[in-house]
């Protein structure tokens, strides 16, 4: 085992080691993510949900992925072949290079680079380029239509996202996750910087294409946006990037504003799922709540309201930390 | 009113006489005929008095075509019929498109189902029907459709410009409830024009209603709108028995007024759910089928299905309703007062909704006129206007109640009268709860087979959707001769492609919902 | 004569090309518990269908409440009305649209048999879906109660697994 460490490094085998692992921990995700979504929409719609598979509904979304395992892989005549075939497996990359850096817990991160935010929100906005190549790719206007909005919306709030994060990164002088984590040992930072956290929220919603806004697959508008022409295990790739992103944005605003993985009592690792799952609940609870907004709403938030507050906010915080 | 319309509409056809008819048996105060070269004046005359084209209609007397134009008023209650006899050899009438905007649609409609050919109008291609039917389906004789005549009618083609596309909402789309079908040439999201494209759903209930007695064509009504059934029995049943002249007893009255309004309440709530789904909040969807729900489990016993009701006999009722009937609407009544609070705070508070929905679709009241609009729509848009108040059938007359009508026209507004049109339902309801007499639910009148006294009959009601007028003409036979459904959601539909225009694609869903269609209401 | 489009979808590809009656079995077992609607309502039998789908009756405890809006995602078609001569070819388009495995439910009296609209001389109404797009399971009605609809679920998945999921009222006597 040391010879082979030693041939190739340690850091390649903890790597290739944490990659598995984020994969598997990617599909459970998902596969949890998806069964409690739909049984928290049950509930909040005086239902119960998945039920009758396995107990209380708890095999259902095995049965889901199973089924769009064997559904028959449907590639309409008129599309753009490469671009079609790619999107779904491109969307994927971003999302798992992102909980590379992520620290589970204290001594639980595949790998602590000293930009890590910069790789995370550097990767993130690749996933843009795979929704616009499934919407040109689809060859279908729903699809086209649903590409276009979520490239203006990303773009519109990516700003904001990194505004809200770099106050963080001016009090800790660091890019590196795991020492802001450190950093929050006496006060999480969301008591200094309450703004900030709820534009990085606001903005983390809008970048995950949630409900209130959720454009790019607007159901009543666009039928299923920019997959609308995707089927079987290719639709559940994109399916099961939304939730993997969900649970990203709830992770950094953790890491950045929640303290992370620290709290007393219990093992960092449960703290911080704990902490995230609370998140992604909270935005499960925004979709089942709320209307969506209109395409222009939504670039006024984030133009008008968001990036000039978080400028102001970014300008608070450069004062204070200077005197 | 009526005595200075026939006075001035006199001085106006000069030649030809107007009469006055019995309102009470036919439905409308005054009818002329006039000539084709005429027409066009007698629009004027009514667009200059404020009139809107309530029905246009077209009847096929074998030996000749008669159009018929039903005009009414918004302000007080005044309904002229002016007919127009055409050569079913050379069918052909001057549009009035020009003058009233509805009259559009009307026109297209009667060109494929009768054939008649209006001059002027500049779109006549298919709204309803398609290229495989091959005959007029609405004449009593077979006649076919010439290869010239369908070479115009489907003529329509999206054509696509330089930097527009064209986007099919529909037939199967998630925000059109139902198989509507709307063109949409856009220009990015914004759209530039709007075509509706209908008949997906045409089940032929105009034609059927020649086929079948007075009886048998009842329960089709429940069918046409599926979430106002109620209203369209009641509209029905009332206008044959105003056509045979039978008695209801007072108990059947109060009792289709009470079950007619918790329909409405249904058929509302129904709306509120879906208008939310299209603007993306679906939770509200499942709270109001909720509520539905207890709806039908106070109908279903009384009438015996959950859906397409056919409950109203001619002369009364199909069964009387019990104890358990007042209490659980009492009950009802109760859960939902305390669940309109609700509503207001998820829904009518929240920012999101009334910013997607203040100012979209702004209907004023001259578009509303022009267009026909009826209903919610209507007292949206600012006018005062409620059949259940102008003229009342069953017990409306003796109930209280105030009509809500908007102040910008908007969607918002939609969502407000329609709101409140809910609490006025359950006002209603309460007061008929507290009136209802004991007594016969049947006329002992009522004969076994209906064979009507020649004439016609223009009979209206207000649904949850807006003013439904039944024109029929009676032949003293047990089968209608001719049977004209005025739907108020194709006329609240035509309204659309002018609200659409210049707008985003997100807005015009929302225009789309505010506007509350049932498709097969549409299509007949 | 109706026109089904110019495109011939090849519907019947084999998903596995070889057969392992376990795999076979389990997938069998995955889409009867997984089986996805599609967002199509026609007339009066899609309030039903949505009642079913609505918090008292609760498709979604079958795992069958994810209406999807895009025939691509969907596994099943409840023709929940009438099918008239004019929205025939958008029928069949869609279920060719759809990826196999996939099914067609065909709900209410007009999508069985043309229902309470076949008379003589009418001219717009298909008189039953199944001359369009092969039916796998008839739930008769108009419209329909929940209840039904529920039941044709049932019978859907008895129909894929081969085995049904609560005892049916036969056993009773």
């Amino acid at each position: 085992m040391e010879q082979i460490g030693n041939m190739i490094g340690w850091e390649t085998v903890k790597m290739v080691v944490g990659l598995v692992g984020v994969l598997v921990f990617v599909v459970l995700n998902a596969l949890i993510l998806t069964w409690a979504e739909r049984k928290v929409a049950g509930h909040m719609q005086r239902r119960i949900g998945p039920k009758e598979v396995g107990p209380y509904g708890l095999i259902q979304p095995i049965a889901d992925a199973l089924k769009l395992l064997g559904k028959e892989i449907l590639t309409p005549r008129e599309v753009d072949k490469p671009l079609y075939y790619l999107a779904p497996m491109i969307i994927f990359v971003p999302v798992l290079v992102s909980f590379v850096v992520i620290p589970f817990d204290a001594s639980l991160q595949v790998m602590d680079i000293n930009v890590g935010i910069l790789v995370i929100l550097a990767f993130s906005s690749l996933s843009v380029f795979s929704i616009l190549m499934a919407g040109w790719g689809s060859n279908n206007k729903y699809a086209l239509i649903g590409a276009i909005r979520s490239i203006a919306q990303n773009i519109a709030y990516e700003i904001p996202l990194l505004l809200a994060l770099l106050p963080i990164i001016m009090m800790t002088n660091s890019f590196s996750l795991k020492s802001i984590v450190e950093a929050q040992h006496g006060l999480w930072f969301v008591v200094y910087q309450p703004f900030a956290f709820l534009i990085y929220f606001i903005a983390g919603v809008a970048e995950t294409n949630r409900t209130p806004f959720d454009l790019p697959e607007a159901e009543s508008e666009l039928v299923a946006g920019y997959h609308t022409e995707y089927s079987g295990m290719r639709f559940a790739l994109f399916f099961l990037a939304e939730y993997t992103n969900i649970f990203i944005v709830s992770a950094i605003a953790v890491t950045f504003f929640l303290g992370g993985y620290q709290g007393p009592f219990l093992p960092g690792i449960i703290w911080f799922l704990l902490k995230s799952y609370l998140l992604v609940f909270v935005i499960m609870w925004l979709r089942w709540t709320y209307p969506r907004v209109r395409f222009d709403q939504l670039l006024n938030i984030s133009w008008k309201a968001l990036i000039p507050l978080s400028f102001i906010n970014l300008l608070i915080t450069g004062g204070l930390l200077k005197l | 009113m009526v005595e200075r319309i026939k006075a001035e509409l006199g001085a106006t056809l000069k030649e030809t006489p107007v009469g006055e008819a019995d309102y009470r048996e036919r439905g409308y105060h005054l009818f002329a005929e006039v000539a084709s070269a005429d027409l066009l004046n007698v629009a004027r005359f009514f667009d200059e008095r404020g009139f809107y084209l309530a029905a246009l209609i077209c009847v096929d007397y074998k030996e000749y075509l008669e159009l018929v134009y039903i005009f009414s008023n918004h302000a007080s209650l005044c309904k002229v019929k002016i007919t127009l006899k055409i050569d079913p050899a050379k069918p052909v009438a001057p549009t009035i498109s020009t003058v009233f905007d509805c009259a559009y649609w009307h026109e297209r409609e009667i060109r494929e189902f009768f054939g008649v050919s209006f001059d002027g109008h500049p779109n006549m291609t298919y709204l309803f029907l398609h290229e495989g039917i091959d005959f007029y389906p609405l004449r009593k004789e077979k006649i076919p459709v010439s290869d010239e005549d369908k070479k115009a009618l489907g003529a329509f083609r999206p054509g696509e410009g330089e930097d527009t596309f064209f986007v099919n909402l529909g037939p199967q789309h998630p925000s059109t409830h139902g198989v509507l079908r709307v063109v949409l040439k856009m220009d990015g999201e914004y759209i530039e024009d709007a075509q509706p494209v209908l008949g997906y759903l045409h089940r032929m209930h105009e034609k059927m209603a020649e086929n079948r007695s007075y009886l048998q064509f009842l329960p089709n009504t429940g069918r046409m709108d599926y979430l106002g059934p109620m209203a369209f029995n009641l509209g029905y049943v009332t206008a044959v028995e105003r056509l045979c002249g039978i008695p209801v007893p007072d108990r059947a009255n109060y009792v289709r007024v009470i079950l007619t309004e918790l329909n409405r309440l249904s058929s509302h709530l129904m709306w509120l759910g879906a208008y939310l789904a299209d603007l993306g909040a679906l939770t509200p969807f499942l709270f109001v089928f909720d509520d539905r729900e207890e709806i039908n489990d106070i109908l279903e016993p009384v009438t015996g299905s959950r859906l397409t009701y056919c409950y109203f006999r001619f002369g009364g009722l199909y069964n009387d309703v019990d104890d358990a009937f007042v209490a659980g609407t009492r009950a009802f009544i109760e859960r939902l007062r305390s669940r309109f609070s609700l509503y207001e705070k998820l829904v009518g508070g929240n920012v999101i909704f009334t910013n997607r929905t203040r100012g979209i679709g702004v209907i004023t009241k001259e578009r509303a006129r022009k267009q026909a609009v009826s209903g919610p729509v209507l007292r949206g848009a600012g006018i005062p206007m409620d059949i259940r108040k102008s003229e009342p059938c069953a017990a409306y007359g003796e109930m209280d109640f105030d009509v809500p009508v908007g102040t910008r026209g908007d969607a918002l507004d939609m969502y407000q009268v329609r709101i409140r049109e809910m609490e006025n339902a359950l006002n209603i309801i309460e007061q008929a709860l507290a009136r209802l007499p004991e007594g016969p639910i049947m006329t002992e009148k009522a004969p076994r087979k209906l064979k009507p006294p020649k004439g016609d009959l223009y009979h209206t009601v207000e649904t949850p959707r807006g003013e439904l007028g039944i024109y029929i003409v009676s032949d003293e036979s047990d089968k209608p001769y001719r049977m004209k459904w005025r739907v108020p959601s194709f006329s609240n539909l035509m309204i659309f492609p002018e609200l659409a225009k210049g707008n985003l694609l997100a807005d015009a869903v929302a225009i789309l919902g505010s506007l509350d269609l049932v498709i097969p209401e549409i299509d007949r | 004569m109706v026109c089904l489009g110019e495109r011939g979808v090849c519907l019947e590809k084999e998903v596995f090309p070889v057969k392992f009656a376990v795999v076979e079995k389990v997938l069998d077992l995955a889409r009867a518990n997984s089986i996805w609607p599609m967002t199509f309502g026609l007339a009066c039998c899609a309030i039903e269908m949505m009642s079913t789908a609505m918090s008292r009756f609760d498709l979604d405890r079958f795992g069958a409440g994810v209406f999807r809006a895009t025939p691509r995602q969907a596994d099943l078609m409840i023709v929940s009305g009438t099918v008239t001569k004019k929205m025939a070819p958008v029928l069949v388009t869609l279920y060719e649209q759809m990826p196999s495995p996939k099914w067609v439910l065909a709900m209410g009296n007009c999508a069985i048999s043309g229902g309470p609209f076949v008379f003589e001389g009418q001219y717009n109404v298909i008189e039953g879906v199944d001359l369009l797009v092969p039916v796998d399971v008839y739930v008769p009605g108009c419209p329909p109660r929940p209840e039904a609809l529920l039941e044709g679920f049932l019978k859907l998945e008895e129909k894929i697994t081969g085995k049904r999921r609560f005892p049916g009222p036969e056993s009773r006597w």
